[in-house]
Parts: structure tokens; C-alpha cells; sequence
């Protein structure tokens, strides 16, 4: 499990290191724009310009010249799409991709169990995850002092933690999709269609009650963004991990209990499982 | 290990869809020796390698290596066995020395990394070069260096010369050879005749899931078909060529004739010598040929 941790840690460096660079100096830069916002003076009378359904979508617009309230509006309320693309795109490549290239019928040759090669390379993906928000969290902590960013670096931390459970929760699901669509690009296209579309009815939920039940079932209604400033919903954080993990735990047996493809895509499994249920009933 | 055979199969069967692979195939390969399993493509050697390390499982059947079932605990199996896929593929963005390396790891760094120098070395292989860059025969050797490097107990080699060059491949059957030497179990699948009979002690041939011979690598020449062109300076009767033991006659076109020739070609030499000859051309036929031949014969004997 170790080996192939660290080795995805080595084949997930080039990214983690252009994501990280990149999310930091995006941070930097929002953080150093602080001080103009903050010294905007009538940002109520000046938001009231906008659509009221905007103001809605982005739900702290009104708040955005506090530091919790500018952390949310310019970072937390879509980083979780814009890094979402490498966790999906990581975990839907994580087992499957290797498998469509060939390459994972030889790893597994070796003395590794199936079980130590998923939970290594799913730890790794994580790590990765962590690594590029660990370098977003230093982008704002660093110039905090400087632009009168009043928050300490424990409180600009908090955000970043649902922001991490949210992140591995999308890349556990496109992980187990992975492990169900014939091709790894497939289970990302899907998990992405899932996150920008719970993005969006999120956001038109603020407009429309009606909608508000509904986002209860859906992951991003938990993901606290830049509100976990002011208090961590443990709870909410502790439900997004555990979903993480459940998701992980369903594509491991998935992945424990079939054959390992020499290469190429393969085919439906679900009416796979579809002809084996006929056949029993006729046997 | 004591008197156990190094692989015990019995009953295996595996289907992919309705596509039935192997149909219930026995086969035993005893410790130290060298067996070649040859069959046309398609006939299920790939199929049967990997269920021997559990990349696949099978609807039936059990299968031993080293007197462990891989269903039960794949990772014992697959320590002291030595694997070279036959479709091979590696990670492009790293060298050659960067894969060997991270398969290193996953023994449990517990290669000696000299052994790996000296392998590359006789096999001629370059550890700097990045595998993108290299071409079918040299990602081979890879594949051969690593499936030698921990010096395994059992080598397990599906189309161990594809693609390499016949001085390589003589290379790699004297490696083979020392690695029998030492202590080791080759189980190599072909579909080429002259690497198996050059190779093996043993020889079991697949056709269509079932294994449908063991044999030694001597009768292997029984096996073989020649087709055989003649061309005579001037039209000749060739009745007494053809009802020759073992020719038939497959085409005649003016003084062209084609024969098919099971087994030696001294008959048919000796026969010729009383004809007036102008050219022979000998070829070999493939695998498939050969099975289809040989096996229609034995069908026909056996109705």
C-alpha cells in the first residue's frame, strides 16, 4: 500500500505542483484586492444595482467587505468546481484509467493486493487534494497582516476543510463510477455533470424555496464554503467524509470482485448483472 | 515445495460473456521444468496465465501455483512468480529504470539492483531512456527484465520473444535456460512451433479452451506441414508424387505444382529426383494452418 501511495504522489506531482501554484497565486491576488473592496463605501446601495436573482445565486454578496464574506464570494463559493475537475478527473482515472492503457495487469502482477493498490492510490489522491489546498490556505495566511484581513490562520483554515471533504467526496463518486461505466473518462463526465448541476440548483434554490427540501439530498448543501469563518458544521463535514468513504468503500469491493481488463474499454455492467439474474432465474 | 507440481489446474473454465475462453483445461507443470504452451491466438493461453494470478477468476475450476490457490491469497503467489504480460504496456513518462524501480517497490525492494544492471546489459537495453521512447522490441526486454529481476521461483511468460530480434531471442532463451538452471519453473506460451521445440522439455497445446495434447518437444516435428512448390522444365505426370505417404496435392497450374507434405520431406526428395526439377520453394504454414490440418486428420481418424 505504501509503494503505490507514494507512487501516486509521484505520478500526481506535475499536477498537484501546476494546481497548487496556480490556486495560490489566484488567493494571493484575491487577497491583495481585499484592502479596494474593504474601502468600497455604500456596497449595499451599490449591490442593489445587480439583479435581485443574483444577489440570491451568490448568497453573500452583501457581505463580501467582511473577510469571511469576501473568503466565500471570491474563493470558497466555486473553488470547489474549479479543483473538483482535477479530484473528479483523478479519481475517475485512479484504477480505470491505468486498466484502459493495460498497464494495471502488470502492477497487479506484482505482490500487491488489490485492496492495498486501491485504499494507496485513493490515500495518495487525497494527499494531493490537501497538498494543493494546503498551498491555497497559505496564499491568504500569508498576506492576511498585511491587507487587514482579520482572520488568524486557524479561522481561514476552517473553510478549507469542507472544502476538502467536498473535493474527495466527488472524487470518491467518480472513483466508483469508474468501477460501473465502461471508461474512466465516461465516470468523470458524469460526476461532472452531477457537481455543476448541483452547483447550480444550489444557487437556484436561493431564488426559489420550493427547491430548498430537495438540495437536502444533494452533497453540496452541506459544503459550508466560506461560512465554516464563523463555526465548522462538524457534523456536515463529518457526513461529507463519511459519504467520501462509503462511495471509496463500494468501488473497492467493486474492485475486488472482478477481472482485470488487458486494455480497452469495457461494456455495461449494469445489464451485465441484467443477464446473470436471467440466467439464474432460468437455471 | 516437495513432490507438489509448481502449477495444477484442473477443470478450468472461463467465458467472457457468451464468449467461452477455456473449457475445462488440466494441466500440471512440474517444478524446474520448462513447458511451452502453444496454440493458435484465441485459443486461450492469455486467459489461463491470468487466472494463474488471479488478474481474472474463473466460473470453475482450481488452480495451485507453488501449492497456493491465487483466489485464496494472490499476493503469495504473485512474490515468488515472475510475469511478462503479452500484451505488454508501461508507463510512458518514465524511464526504464523509473519502472523497474517502482516494480522494485512493490516486491518490497528485495531485488538485487546489479542482477537488474547485468540483465540489461545481456539484453542490450538502455535504464535512461523514457519508455515513450522506445520501440515494441526494447519495451519487451523491459518486460523481461522485470519479470526476471527478483529471480522468481515460477516465470510466468506469455510470448516472451514478440518482438525481439533472433539474436535476442536466443538471449532469451539462454536466459531462460539459467534461470531453469537455478532452480526456476517456465511456463511460456507461443504460438510459434520452433521457439517451443528450441525451449521446452514439455509442450501442451490448447486449441479452443481444452487442452488437447501434452507432448515432447521432439514430436513437434510431426506436427509440422510443409507446403511445397515444384516447378519441372517440362509438363510431367505427378501421380506418383502425390500418392506419396503423407503428400497431397493442393494446386497444379501447367509445370507448377503444389504439394502439402506432413511430417519429412525425404520421400518426396527422393521422389523428385526422377523428375526434371527446375526450382523448390519450401514454406513453413502457420499455427492455425497446422491445427486445422492436423486436427481435421484427427477427427477423421478417430470417426
Amino acid at each position: 500500500m505504501l509503494a503505490e501511495f507514494k507512487h501516486t504522489l509521484r505520478r500526481l506531482r506535475g499536477p498537484v505542483v501546476g494546481w497548487a501554484l496556480g490556486v495560490a497565486l489566484y488567493g494571493l491576488l484575491m487577497a491583495l484586492m481585499f484592502p479596494s473592496i474593504k474601502q468600497i463605501e455604500n456596497l449595499e446601495e451599490f449591490m442593489s444595482l445587480y439583479p435581485e436573482e443574483m444577489t440570491a445565486f451568490f448568497e453573500n454578496l452583501y457581505a463580501m467587505a467582511t473577510p469571511m464574506g469576501y473568503l466565500d464570494v471570491y474563493f470558497f463559493a466555486y473553488m470547489h468546481l474549479v479543483i473538483g475537475i482535477l479530484a473528479i478527473s483523478g479519481g475517475a482515472g485512479l484504477l480505470a484509467a491505468d486498466e484502459e492503457r493495460g498497464i494495471l495487469d502488470l502492477v497487479l502482477a506484482h505482490p500487491v493486493s488489490r485492496t492495498g493498490l486501491f485504499w494507496g492510490r485513493f490515500l495518495g489522491l487525497a494527499v494531493a487534494l490537501a497538498l494543493i489546498l494546503a498551498a491555497g490556505w497559505l496564499s491568504w495566511v500569508l498576506p492576511a497582516g498585511s491587507v487587514g484581513f482579520e482572520l488568524t490562520p486557524f479561522e481561514i483554515l476552517l473553510p478549507f476543510l469542507p472544502l476538502f471533504a467536498v473535493l474527495l467526496f466527488f472524487a470518491a463518486l467518480a472513483l466508483l463510477l469508474s468501477m460501473l461505466v465502461p471508461a474512466a473518462r465516461s465516470a468523470g463526465m458524469l460526476t461532472g455533470a452531477v457537481l455543476v448541476g448541483n452547483f447550480l440548483l444550489i444557487g437556484l434554490s436561493n431564488i426559489n424555496d420550493d427547491l430548498e427540501p430537495l438540495m437536502k439530498f444533494t452533497p453540496l448543501y452541506y459544503y459550508q464554503g466560506g461560512l465554516a469563518v464563523e463555526g465548522l458544521e462538524g457534523s456536515w463535514l463529518g457526513g461529507l467524509l463519511l459519504a467520501a468513504l462509503l462511495l471509496a468503500a463500494v468501488a473497492w469491493l467493486l474492485f475486488l470482485h472482478r477481472d482485470i481488463r488487458v486494455g480497452g474499454e469495457r461494456s455495461w455492467v449494469l445489464p451485465r448483472i441484467g443477464r446473470r439474474f436471467r440466467l439464474r432465474q432460468r437455471g | 515445495m516437495g513432490g507438489s507440481p509448481a502449477i495444477e489446474i484442473r477443470g478450468l473454465s472461463k467465458s467472457y460473456g457468451r464468449v467461452q475462453a477455456l473449457r475445462g483445461v488440466d494441466l500440471e507443470v512440474k517444478c524446474g521444468e520448462i513447458l511451452g504452451f502453444l496454440g493458435p491466438n484465441g485459443a486461450g493461453k492469455t486467459t489461463t496465465i491470468r487466472c494463474l494470478l488471479d488478474l481474472i477468476r474463473p466460473q470453475a475450476g482450481t488452480v495451485r501455483v507453488l501449492g497456493i490457490d491465487p483466489r485464496k491469497d494472490p499476493v503469495a503467489v504473485r512474490s515468488r512468480v515472475g510475469y511478462l504480460p503479452g500484451e505488454l504496456n508501461l508507463e510512458g513518462n518514465l524511464t526504464v529504470e523509473g519502472v523497474l524501480r517502482y516494480f522494485n517497490d512493490l516486491r518490497g525492494r528485495r531485488v538485487e539492483w546489479g542482477y537488474v544492471r547485468q540483465l540489461a546489459s545481456r539484453l542490450d537495453l538502455n535504464l535512461s531512456i523514457p519508455i515513450k521512447n522506445l520501440s515494441k522490441g526494447n519495451k519487451q526486454k523491459v518486460g523481461l527484465v522485470q519479470a526476471l529481476m527478483a529471480r522468481p521461483e515460477l516465470l510466468l511468460l506469455d510470448e516472451p520473444t514478440s518482438g525481439l530480434d533472433p539474436l535476442m531471442q536466443q538471449e532469451v532463451y539462454r536466459l531462460l535456460r539459467e534461470a531453469q538452471a537455478n532452480g526456476a519453473t517456465v511456463f511460456f506460451s507461443s504460438h510459434v512451433i520452433s521457439e517451443v521445440e528450441a525451449l521446452a522439455d514439455r509442450v501442451a497445446i490448447i486449441r479452443e479452451g481444452v487442452i488437447v495434447e501434452e507432448v515432447e518437444p521432439g514430436s513437434l516435428t510431426d506436427l509440422s506441414l510443409r507446403r511445397i512448390r515444384v516447378r519441372f522444365r517440362e509438363p510431367v505426370d505427378v501421380k506418383p508424387l502425390v500418392e506419396l505417404d503423407g503428400v497431397s496435392l493442393v494446386a497444379r497450374d501447367g509445370r507448377e505444382v503444389t504439394v502439402q507434405v506432413e511430417g519429412e520431406v525425404d520421400r518426396l526428395i527422393k521422389a523428385l529426383a526422377a523428375f526434371p526439377v527446375s526450382d523448390i520453394q519450401t514454406q513453413h504454414l502457420s499455427l492455425e494452418e497446422v491445427f486445422l490440418a492436423y486436427y481435421r486428420v484427427g477427427e477423421k481418424e478417430e470417426r
